[in-house]
Order: C-alpha cells, then structure tokens, then sequence
C-alpha cells in the first residue's frame, strides 16, 4: 500500500519560492498498477523523486507499506531504495560495460544477497521479460532498446520490491515495443503483486492502468 | 562481481584512455622512482664521504701547486711552532721533488722544473708509468701541442718523497712487501721504492739508484692502498730529502693530526693564525664540504624532481577520475537511486583508480630500474664536472703534496657513485602508486558524494 498524503515540495529560485508539488493527496493498493499523467513541468518527476526517496517533501507524509519514508534517515532511505522500490527509467540506465545478467545483480549485490542467489534470480527475471540465455551475456549496446528495457524491467524486480517506479518507460521505444513493455508491466504487478507507478504523457497507456492521476501545476486535476 | 572487480573492470572501459594513462601514470612513477634512487645513492655518498673525514690539516705554502717549484716553500722552523699548538697530536711534514732519468730526452717544454738549489735533479731511474700520446689509450696521456711523439728514450720523471712518516704518503697507507722502512728522523741514503718501479728497474733489497749524482740503496719495496697511485714514488727520509737536494730545513707540505674531529675548525684557524699568508691551511671537513657541495645540489634537485613528480601523478589522476566522474555522472546517479551507498560507489572509482596507478607503476617501476642508475651517474657527473674544480686538478704524477691529494680522493671518490636499488625502492613505487591513486581520487570522491540521483532523474 502506497499512501501520499499531503505532500508539498517547493524549490527556492532566488527570491521567489516555486511549488513543485503542492498538497498531493492519494492511496494506492498493493498490487495495483497506477499512472501519473500531465504535462511537462507539472511536477510528475518530482512526485515519483519524492515517491522513491530520491528527495524528500517540504512536508506531508509517503507511507510505504506502513513506514513513513519522509521521516528517514539518509542511510535509511538507502535501504529503502535498494530493497522497496525498483526503478525504470525512460533511458533504461543500464550500466554498459556490464552484461544484462550483471545489470541484474546489481541491486541484489547492494542489497547484500548472496553470489549464487543472485545469479539464480537474475536468471529467472531475465527469463521471465523473456530474454535468451545469449541475450543475457551481452552488454546493453548489442541489445535493442525493447530489450536494454526489459533487462531495466527484470533489475527494478531483483529485490522484490513494494513498488516500481516508472518514468516514462516507454517514451524512448516505438509503439509496437512500448505496448509489449506496458503490457509486461501489467502482467508483473499482478504476477508479482507488485504496486506499479508509471509517469507517462501517453493518455492511450494510461487509459489501460487501474488509477490514473492527473497533475497539473503540482496538483492532482480531476 | 562485487564493487572491486566492478572498479578494476572499469578502468578498461576506453583502453585507449587506459593506455594512455598508463603511460602517462608511468613516466611520472618511473620518474619519481628515478630520483628516489639518485636522491638516496647521493644521501649515501653524502654520508659516506663525510664517514670518511679524518682528523687531519693539511698545510701547504701559499700559491704552491704540486709539481711547482718551491720557492715560496714552509721550513721544519716555522712548522715546529705547530708542534705546540693545542690539539695537534702530530705533525708530518714532507718535501717532494721530481727527478728525471739522465739518459732520457725530455720534449721541448715538458713541464718539469729543476726545484733542488743543486741544479742536478737526474736519477738512474726509469718511471713505471708510461704515458699514452694525444689522447691514445688508457691511463695516465699526454698531449703534444701540434701532434707528434715523445722521444723513444722518454721516461717520465720519478717522484722523490721525502717525509718523516714514510707509513703514509699522499694520504696512502704504505705497507712494506720487502725489506724493511727507514728512519724517518735521519738522513742516510736509504730509499723505499715501489713494487713498479722495483720491477721496472730490475731492483731487489739492497740494490743502488742515483738521486742527485747520490747513490742511494733500495730499503724496502713498498706498496700503496692505490698501487697506481704510489707507482711513481721513491721515499726517503725528510732530511735526506733536504740534504739531497740541498734545501735544507724547507719543506713543500705538512699535515698535523688533531685529537679529535671536533677540534678540527678551532684548530686549524689556529694554525692559519700562526702561520699567517705564508701558508694555505685545509682540514678535509672543509674540502668534504666544498667537493660534496654538488651532491647537495643533486639531492635537492631529485628531492623537488621527486615531489614534482609525485604531485604530477596525482595531479594526472585527479583529472583524470573527475573526468571520468562526469563522464559517468548519469550512471553513478542510476546506481544510487537503485541502492549503492556513497561509500560503495567512491570504492569501485577507487579500485578503478588504484587500477589505473598500479598499471602506471608496473611501467613505471621498470623504467625506474633501468634508468636509475645510468641517471644518477649522468646527475652526479655532470653536477660534479661543473661545480669541482680546485686546487689540485691535473698531473697528479709530479709529486705534489698538500690539499690537492686530499682533494683529489674525495671529488674521484663521488664522481664514482653508484645507486642500489632493492625491493624497499619497488616498494616505495608502489606505496607512491597508492598515495597517487588515493590523492587522486579524493576530490573525484567528493563529486560522487555531491551526485544527487534525483538531479538524474530529472535530466530524463
């Protein structure tokens, strides 16, 4: 369960105080797969930043799976990165000289699992977005996009976490492609009982999620 | 893979970056390491020579070279008032001369002069030495102005030593092979010669040389510390010597020995005192210090070569990891955000460093092996060939006395240096790799620390 109450983040630009996010307020079950839709500068990015640890809120609470991940420490929120939320970026931000299989461990290296377990689990979370046992050697710069996607897919899912984060996942694919990874995403929050946030602008993807929020100058629109 | 192999794995991402590093990273440790080794083969001769220091003063006559007349000579009466003085434990004074072979034939203006009042400065005695002409060959040359040869009868002249310490002549302890020594306090006509000049002359104990129109009879054979050094010499007693060649109570040098080396300074203004401008007074503490002035300079030359060096590396590696930080910026904020702490992230740019600085020492510790010694050797002989020239320099075969023997000894003896180099140095190359790699990877540490993987997010 993902529970967002009330959360503000403001920058200072100079004199002048901008709000990013301002008073957001939703809940979202486990196992459910979300979207955040609006225009570019609405605060969507933010709001996943803030989601994931990444930063923290001016004010308000994120509970996540009933810890208030505002009230963390730094080395907390560590942690709470490595074994709650998985990521997936619009880039994928594999790392390039590693091969698909070793972009996979990574987190489960971080998370401190141990050699043969971590081979094991990337093995399968690779199997799983359906990528070959050759596929999985190879670094990201000899896989398609579709495919450095999926391996991003299977390294947010290494450390089964609550919640995966999804900023435009399919921005940088074609249509064909960004509909398979959608509907990967779809399958593995109920496969997985997973909760999965997506930011998209792609109405037409968003349509298709269990909630849809809309942010419009750092607020959620109706 | 764990964030070391990950670390060591990324500095061959670009091998020729990697390469080109290397290199870099290797010519600044070999050079660091090259003059580690000069600066501690120099420190080395530095103390050796020092070590070396005996407690003694020479004393010569002002403006007297070896080998020169000795007009302006010291007499036994003025260097018995250093008898007295304090400290001094003993005194030996010496007149040398240069005889030559009667029935040889000098060249026209063979620098040799007739020094004894008699005017009969022959011997019946062939030199040992043989001289190379124009620069041919090894060992002692001589150069003809225009070309040409020295005479087919040539024989250098032979120096004749007279001392009242016949155990120690031109700072060269003397040990007797045949026969017995003389008495150093009387004039008889007994004579050491050689072992080469024994064998050149075909003499034995108790055959006969002329001196002076004198004959004088083979003692004792004798050789030196250097047998080259004393090959030339025949040794008799200080009043023979006077007597001989009629110039009594003179005497072209002295060394007084003091009771201890602290006492050497006082000591020897003390004797310059007493002796006034009639005299150049020396102690070996301040000929050490004028010879080894060049291999001070050396040493604060590989000192600051060494630092400089060391802050290029470092300075080389600093570049080169920020570089690589911001190259890298996007993927260090991507593996933030999916849970690798600061710590573990400047780690594996760490080991990538340490990968980087141990491939340059590798190059560089072998560059610094090879080329350490030829280096030292090339800094020391060039710093010493510029800086010491003294009194004393040239002909050492005339029989001179006094400061330039001295001299000669310790500035041969640094020209002759010779840089070791063992395990503790490839150490040091190492520990300096490591100090370069850790320097070098500070500040790119502190950028890690300040990447923010929200900031990456939003560069999406």
């Amino acid at each position: 369960m993902l529970q967002v109450t009330d959360v503000q983040r403001t920058f200072k630009s100079g004199d002048t105080t901008v709000t990013a996010v301002g008073g957001v307020n939703f809940k979202i079950p486990e196992g459910k797969f979300a979207s955040i839709v609006g225009q570019s500068g609405s605060g969507k990015t933010t709001l996943l930043s803030l989601l994931g640890g990444l930063d923290k809120p001016t004010s308000g609470s994120i509970e996540v799976d009933g810890q208030d991940i505002t009230k963390m420490h730094d080395h907390q929120l560590i942690g709470y990165r490595c074994r709650k939320i998985g990521f997936v970026f619009q880039q994928y931000n594999l790392v390039p000289n590693l091969t698909a299989i070793e972009n996979v461990m990574l987190p489960m290296e971080f998370a401190k699992v141990p050699v043969a377990k971590r081979q094991a689990r990337a093995k399968e979370l690779l199997a799983q977005v359906e990528l070959s046992e050759d596929q999985m050697k190879r670094k990201p710069g000899r896989l398609s996009g579709g495919q450095q996607q999926r391996v991003a897919i299977a390294r947010a899912l290494a450390n089964s976490p609550a919640l995966i984060l999804a900023d435009e996942p399919t921005g940088n694919l074609d249509s064909q492609t960004g509909k398979m990874i959608f509907d990967l995403l779809h399958s593995l929050s109920r496969s997985q009982n997973t909760t999965i946030v997506v930011v998209t602008h792609d109405l037409s993807i968003a349509g298709k999620t269990d909630k849809v929020f809309r942010l419009k100058d750092g607020k959620l629109v109706r | 893979m764990n964030v070391i192999t990950r670390g060591i794995r990324n500095a061959f991402r670009n091998m020729i970056r990697t390469l080109s590093i290397t290199v870099i990273l290797g010519l600044s440790i070999g050079l660091s390491l090259v003059m580690l080794i000069a600066n501690q083969a120099v420190a080395n001769k530095i103390a050796s020579v020092k070590a070396s220091i005996g407690n003694t003063i020479s004393i010569s006559p002002a403006g007297f070279t070896p080998g020169s007349s000795a007009n302006n000579a010291l007499t036994t009466n003025e260097l018995n008032s250093v008898k007295t003085i304090a400290h001094v434990t003993n005194l030996t004074e010496v007149l040398t001369d240069r005889l030559h072979n009667a029935n040889a034939t000098l060249p026209s203006r063979f620098p040799f002069d007739n020094t004894s009042s008699n005017g009969n400065n022959t011997t019946s005695l062939s030199s040992p030495i043989k001289l190379n002409v124009n620069r041919g060959g090894n060992g002692p040359r001589i150069f003809i102005n225009g070309g040409g040869n020295l005479p087919s009868n040539f024989s250098l002249p032979v120096s004749i030593i007279g001392t009242t310490d016949p155990s120690n002549v031109n700072s060269n302890a003397i040990t007797i092979t045949s026969g017995s020594t003389i008495d150093a306090g009387k004039s008889t006509h007994n004579a050491l010669v050689s072992t080469s000049m024994a064998a050149k002359n075909d003499m034995k104990v108790g055959s006969t040389f002329t001196a002076y129109g004198t004959t004088l009879t083979v003692k004792g054979i004798f050789t030196g510390d250097s047998t080259s050094a004393v090959a030339n010499d025949v040794i008799v007693s200080l009043p023979t010597e006077q007597q001989l060649s009629g110039q009594t109570g003179v005497v072209t040098g002295a060394v007084a020995t003091v009771d201890s080396i602290d006492n050497l300074d006082a000591t020897t203004t003390a004797i310059q005192n007493k002796l006034g401008s009639a005299a150049n007074v020396t102690n070996a503490v301040t000929e050490a210090n004028n010879t080894i002035s060049p291999l001070n300079s050396v040493k604060t030359i590989t000192l600051y070569s060494l630092i400089g060096a060391v802050a290029a590396g470092s300075m080389i590696i600093l570049m080169t990891m920020v570089m690589i930080v911001r190259e890298r910026r996007r993927e260090i904020g991507v593996i933030k955000a999916i849970g690798a702490s600061n710590l573990r992230v400047m780690t594996q740019f760490m080991a990538e460093s340490v990968t980087f600085t141990l491939l340059g020492a590798v190059v560089g510790i072998i560059g610094g092996v090879l080329a350490g010694n030829p280096i030292t050797k090339l800094l020391v002989s060039n710093s010493t060939n510029a800086g010491a020239r003294g009194p004393g320099g040239g002909f050492r075969h005339g029989g001179g006395f006094g400061p330039g023997h001295a001299f000669a000894s310790f500035h041969s003896g640094i020209a002759n240096i010779s840089a070791s180099i063992g395990w503790d140095i490839i150490l040091y190359g190492l520990a300096a790799a490591v100090i370069i790699a850790l320097i070098g990877s500070a500040l790119a540490s502190f950028f890690i620390a300040k990447i923010r993987p929200a900031e990456v997010m939003r560069a999406e």
